[in-house]
């Protein structure tokens, strides 16, 4: 029976963890063939044993197409990866490195073309069979409205033909097992009605307004820990929560703030716009070696700030790398590319350890 | 410096510098409208070198200007 398809929703517990395992199931349910966690921990076969029944896996497929579109809330969608005749160093990274490669096969060049293009080079992958999931997977991104975008989530993916200078893939690939964690999300919200700010701020408590200096009333609440502006017009700002939903609920209460002092409060169009995230790789990082290396996404200028600011293409994200290990994620618009960044430029860091 | 404390939350990523307070200390609520802050507080000591005053609640009405603030407290 195909594996369920887990929906994105943040999970209720907060552990980090779960959360990488969530990603990482995701990626691994996409494999029609063998249920989600096994992937990980069974053996890797060699390719000649494994020879995945083409009209079986798109029938099964198309079932998760249909799975996919219904849900709403994926916007990448990891492939069905088969396994290759890499050697079994590492079970995960065998796993990883499969999935890598896959992607590198279904990465189309440039915004266009969402064909395959099955890649001789990567014989030992058995995508013959894989390339008509891969084709017919390649039409699906229900929630994706970012068409420069095509590629699901996978820990390691890079297009190798691409006009737009592209962060340079490194062909091993290892899960770093470090999941970085969120520090702060930005989110709007329309609360449809005009506000009198100055009886907000009288009544409110927790409540800042100096029209002088700022037009938007400055509100505190303390669970979730949250900073909102809201202005006149009904609009409203919410930032500080530490995950998605904190950051719906924490919008929520100040709704109901506004609500309750008399104000026709609605809850329109919540959107989340901005993520930021921050881990440590937990080695120093030569710095001036990787702005030589990566200078099309690099801008280091250690005397005007310590931190070499790496502009990753895909997904769209600002990363602040700093010399002891310490690297920020932001520009998020969702949990995933914050996920997708860092396990894109692990690699490459690893690649510039100091001594 | 009090507006720069301000700058900080106008930009919208404040340091949430009122809300570590209220978790620390015993700051209820606060108010800052007409440039008039208002402060509660709950479970205050005042300590002068002779005498120690306990008090549940605490109000605090401060005011900007060259001269100290107006307070008063109930």
């Amino acid at each position: 029976a195909p594996p369920t398809l887990l929906t994105l929703g943040p999970p209720p517990m907060e552990e980090e963890q779960a959360y990488l395992e969530l990603y990482l199931d995701q990626c691994a349910a996409q494999d029609d063939l063998a249920p989600p966690r096994s992937l990980l921990l069974s053996p890797v076969v060699p390719d000649d044993g494994y020879i995945p029944n083409t009209s079986n896996s798109e029938t099964v497929f198309n079932s998760h197409l249909e799975e996919v579109k219904a849900s709403g809330h994926f916007s990448s969608v990891d492939l069905s990866f088969l396994p290759d005749e890499l050697t079994q160093e590492n079970k995960d990274q065998s796993v990883i490195r499969s999935k890598q490669d896959i992607e590198e096969n279904c990465e189309t060049p440039g915004q266009q073309s969402r064909m395959l293009l099955p890649r001789e080079q990567d014989v030992g992958l058995g995508l013959i069979s894989g390339s008509t999931l891969l084709n017919s997977h390649s039409q699906v991104y229900p929630g994706d409205a970012d068409p420069v975008q095509p590629s699901p989530e996978k820990p390691n993916c890079t297009p190798l033909m691409s006009i737009t200078p592209m962060t340079p893939v490194t062909p091993v690939s290892e899960c770093s097992g470090i999941v970085p964690q969120l520090q702060n999300i930005v989110s709007t919200v329309n609360l449809a009605c005009k506000l009198d700010l100055k009886k907000i701020a009288l009544h409110a408590k927790n409540a800042e307004y100096n029209p002088k200096r700022f037009a938007a009333v400055i509100m505190r609440i303390r669970e979730p820990r949250t900073t909102a502006l809201i202005f006149s017009s009904g609009k409203m700002v919410c930032t500080g929560a530490k995950s998605e939903e904190q950051s719906r609920l924490a919008a929520r209460k100040y709704a109901r703030v506004v609500q309750k002092l008399g104000f026709p409060a609605r809850f329109l169009d919540f959107k989340i716009q901005n993520m930021v995230g921050s881990c440590d790789v937990r080695f120093p990082i030569r710095l001036e070696g990787l702005v030589l290396t990566h200078q099309q996404f690099s801008s280091y200028e250690p005397e005007l700030f310590p931190g070499l600011i790496y502009r990753m293409v895909k997904p769209r994200i600002v990363l602040l790398i700093f010399v002891s290990g310490k690297v920020v994620l932001t520009g998020a618009k969702e949990r995933s590319e914050i996920y997708e960044a860092f396990e894109n430029i692990y690699p490459i860091l690893k690649g510039f350890k100091k001594a | 410096m009090a507006y720069q404390l301000y700058r900080n939350t106008t930009s919208g990523n404040s340091l949430q510098e009122s809300l570590e307070e209220l978790i620390r200390g015993s700051l209820n609520i606060y108010r800052f409208c007409d440039n008039v802050w208002t402060f509660v507080l709950n479970d205050v000591e005042f300590r002068e070198v002779t005498e120690l005053i306990k008090v549940d609640k605490v109000k605090i009405v401060a005011c900007d200007g060259k001269n100290s603030g107006s307070n008063t407290t109930e």
